[in-house]
């Protein structure tokens, strides 16, 4: 196993390797620099240069290439051209509030849409699971776009409920932070909420065809029971799935409703650098996107091979 | 049906029990600290309170030395300038400098300081201050529009801690642009603040956070120089790059003041009597069409004046601009520039007639242009649209070319865009010769436009270093004849800078160069 997990290795590093060459490459491809953002519009020529050399945009891009990655090497992701601030902070900064959103809105989404799925799935009132229903259908035809405007003119412009735009650290004040959350959460989950419901529900409906279940009820066990200790975890591992795949739709959704709710995420961080031409940071944060898919590869592969030793012998 | 088995899965008290955690859920919402309210504490006099103001870009402690619209909430705030312009008047007004004595060949001026201001830092303020900050000025590699000014202070002396004198090599028009514009920094961490990192001054806040793309956190200078001021403890600006999230941040009381609230948006609030849009009298957000004139039939100036005549400027003030503004033929501000001649600024409307038969005898019709544009301006690519139609009508194949912001910017800076151009340029509003040396879509050396002319660097001097009222009127009629036959740059609107304020907020005021002021404001019930 030691043996495969290191033939993989090379491969990966190779990958990171033509990668780090890429995303350093493709951004310098596109007219404009950061120095011509920096200097402004009214800036003469010799500024506008003195500010290139500043930042040192005047340098060889190989030379340019090599200071950047040697920086990567010793764990320096270099500084933000524009915000003036080191790459790594600016970019855990972003991480924590899309996180914090991709983890709330997730949660919420699992609750919501787990308890829409089950009351779809068991209960037989043709007017709940109507009501049930319709809202699981409105939920999945918003987009946070609108969902998103909705709720603000609704709690935040109407009845002034809830805070419209801004974002606090959940670990600086608990209370406010989770003002500032419950909208952007709620809007991000909802049409994951719905898509996770129609498939709980179609799950329950057909686990409760089972003949185990017929005999749960012939043994005279509790509705509640039966439901959430034999149906819902017998109709969870199909869910699972579609959870798993929802959950990179989550992250591009939260670029929208980062945008929308004004907060400051990684989608706001690397639309902002292209445009900026930050090239720094918008160098880190692809080569971060690149890590992490090589490493959930690489892991899936050593998975792979520890639970089926074909794999191994194959490779 | 197995579900016929159920009895009942979920009665009534499966429902009560999830109604009663729904409204456990909002009664905790209500009961915590609303974030809603946490910025606003209004209390019976003025002291005291908590201002919130959005705004779309971020501040670029980089630039606090050049007019760069998102600084205008800080540079005020935290700093503060030798004089300033009587909105009424345009006579300079005591700040930092008490009271100053120009020589009569205008070729040196000596300026009495005050002698109790000190920095955030404790320092006190001195003449060796404002020495450094026109010597950064100075600096290539830092930024200013007003930099030929500072260029022109050929000597500095410091007489004591509170007098300097400044020698200049020819007498010039904008000194006191310069010092309206230039707020004094601390010479000891200059540095830190070209890189963010400490932003020290003498103004009635000091900053305790400033998160690059975000936002900043001031508190109330307590040892500030205007006795009594400010009133309010604290001011926050958050960063909301959408404008609707800047209007929804204000409706919901989050906000008490937006600076730049998109056109459009900021006609949503007429009408509304919670806020109240402040439009700024220095008019500095003029839009224009500026022409490469090296590209063909641009490089025709009958060619130019028919594109001038062809534009729909009144349908791009309602349309684009939200009736904010003016439409004009000239660069100027219709109500503080010396130059603007109102007689003048009508000179070209909409006449496809005229504009037609110019761009025929032009040889030009049926000519392909483009129209480039900053894509990052909704307000930019709306008046784009409206000059392609216009051109269309008058007889040119007329393309619309988005730029990113970089792109736009460099090829602005390098004279490379592609044909027409779609912006917009300040500088309008007080010394004439500050726009055309210092706005680079007019400087008379090196243009946007690759405007390459003689005469007008003539004028652009003579407006520079003309101070005698009498001569510079003459001056102004020239520069205006030149532009309006040139057409290298065609004004289109002049617009200005608002502030879109709650009607919770008094007090507020701004420089003519459009600093916010926050001296005097306060929070009321």
């Amino acid at each position: 196993m030691l043996r495969y997990a290191l033939r993989r290795c090379p491969s990966a590093l190779l990958v990171l390797v033509v990668a780090s060459v890429v995303v350093f490459t493709v951004p310098r491809l596109a007219e404009g620099d950061a120095a011509d953002v920096l200097a402004g519009p009214d800036a003469t020529a010799t500024t506008r240069e003195a500010v290139r050399h500043d930042l040192g945009l005047d340098r060889s891009p190989v030379v340019q290439y090599v200071l950047w990655a040697r920086g990567l090497l010793t764990g320096d992701l270099g500084t933000s051209y524009i915000l003036k601030r080191p790459a790594a902070e600016a970019i855990g900064t972003a991480l924590g509030q899309t996180i914090t959103l991709t983890v709330a809105a997730l949660l919420l989404a699992m609750a919501l849409g787990g308890a829409a799925g089950i009351a779809l799935g068991v209960v037989r009132r043709r007017s709940a699971t109507r009501v049930v229903g319709g809202l699981v259908s409105v939920a999945f035809a918003l987009p946070p776009y609108v969902s998103g405007v909705l709720l603000v003119l609704l709690f935040a412009v109407s009845i002034k409920l809830l805070p419209a735009v801004g974002y606090v650290p959940l670990h600086e004040d608990p209370d406010i932070a989770v003002q500032y959350l419950i909208m952007p959460a709620l809007c991000l989950s909802l049409p994951f909420a719905a898509v996770l419901a129609r498939f709980l529900a179609a799950s329950v409906r057909q686990v409760m065809d089972e003949d185990f279940v017929r005999t749960g009820v012939a043994k005279g066990l509790s509705s509640r029971r039966l439901v959430f200790a034999h149906v819902v975890p017998n109709a969870l591992p199909p869910v699972l799935t579609i959870l798993g795949i929802q959950v990179g739709q989550l992250l591009g959704g939260a670029i929208v409703v980062e945008a929308i709710f004004g907060w400051h995420g990684i989608g706001d961080l690397l639309v902002n650098s292209v445009l900026t031409r930050d090239y720094v940071l918008v160098q880190d944060l692809l080569l971060f996107t690149v890590v992490v898919f090589v490493v959930v590869q690489t892991l899936t592969d050593l998975a792979h091979a520890a639970v089926d030793p074909r794999v191994r012998l194959e490779a | 049906m197995p579900q016929h088995l159920f009895p009942r899965p979920f009665g009534r008290r499966a429902a009560l029990a999830v109604v009663g955690v729904v409204t456990a859920g909002a009664l905790a919402v209500t009961g915590c600290e609303s974030a809603v309210n946490s910025s606003e504490q209004p209390s019976g006099d003025k002291k005291g309170g908590s201002l919130t103001i959005v705004q779309s870009a971020d501040i670029d402690p980089a630039t606090f030395l050049a007019q760069n619209n998102p600084n205008f909430s800080v540079i005020r705030n935290v700093f503060n300038t030798l004089t300033a312009y009587d909105h009424d008047t345009l006579q300079p007004q005591p700040e930092l400098a008490t009271s100053w004595e120009q020589s009569s060949d205008g070729r040196s001026i000596t300026l009495q300081l005050r002698d109790d201001v000190t920095f955030h830092s404790g320092r006190p303020f001195t003449a060796a201050d404002v020495i450094f900050t026109i010597k950064a000025l100075q600096r290539e590699d830092v930024i200013s529009q007003l930099k030929h000014v500072a260029l022109a202070i050929t000597g500095m002396e410091a007489h004591g801690s509170h007098s300097v004198t400044l020698r200049l090599n020819h007498p010039v028009s904008n000194l006191f642009d310069l010092f309206e514009m230039t707020p004094i920094v601390d010479r000891q961490t200059f540095d830190d603040l070209l890189a963010g990192r400490q932003i020290i001054g003498t103004g009635p806040f000091e900053v305790v956070q400033y998160t690059p793309g975000s936002g900043v956190k001031m508190t109330s200078n307590d040892d500030y120089w205007v006795k009594g001021r400010p009133y309010l403890d604290a001011v926050n600006i958050s960063v909301q790059s959408q404008s609707q999230s800047m209007l929804s941040s204000l409706q919901s009381g989050q906000s008490q003041l937006a600076l730049d609230l998109a056109p459009l948006d900021t006609v949503a609030l007429e009408g509304d009597p919670n806020f109240q849009v402040v439009e700024s009298e220095a008019s500095d957000a003029a839009y224009y069409v500026g022409s490469n004139v090296t590209i063909p039939p641009l490089d025709d100036p009958v060619a130019r004046q028919g594109i001038a005549w062809a534009i729909d400027r009144d349908r791009i003030l309602d349309q684009a601009l939200g009736g904010i503004g003016e439409t004009s033929s000239l660069p100027w501000a219709p109500s503080t520039s010396p130059a603007f001649d109102a007689e003048k600024a009508q000179t070209y409307s909409q006449d496809l007639g005229k504009a037609r038969q110019l761009i025929q005898q032009a040889g030009a019709t049926g000519a392909k242009v483009n129209v480039a544009f900053n894509s990052g301006f909704p307000t930019n690519q709306a008046i784009a649209e409206i000059v392609q139609f216009n051109l269309k009508e008058a007889g040119l194949k007329a393309t619309l070319v988005p730029l990113q912001e970089a792109d736009f910017l460099a090829k602005l800076g390098t004279g490379d865009l592609p044909g027409l151009f779609v912006n917009v340029h300040g500088f309008g509003q007080l010394s004439p010769a500050t726009l055309v040396k210092g706005a680079f879509p007019f400087n008379a050396d090196a243009n946007a436009s690759n405007f390459d002319s003689d005469q007008y660097r003539r004028i652009a001097d003579q407006l520079w270093t003309t101070t005698g009222e009498a001569q510079a009127e003459t001056t102004y009629d020239q520069v205006n004849d030149f532009l309006l036959e040139q057409q290298f740059i065609s004004d289109l609107v002049v617009s200005t800078h608002t502030f879109t304020i709650s009607t919770s907020l008094k007090g507020v005021d701004y420089n003519m160069y459009d600093y916010l002021n926050l001296d005097n404001a306060y929070l009321s019930e």
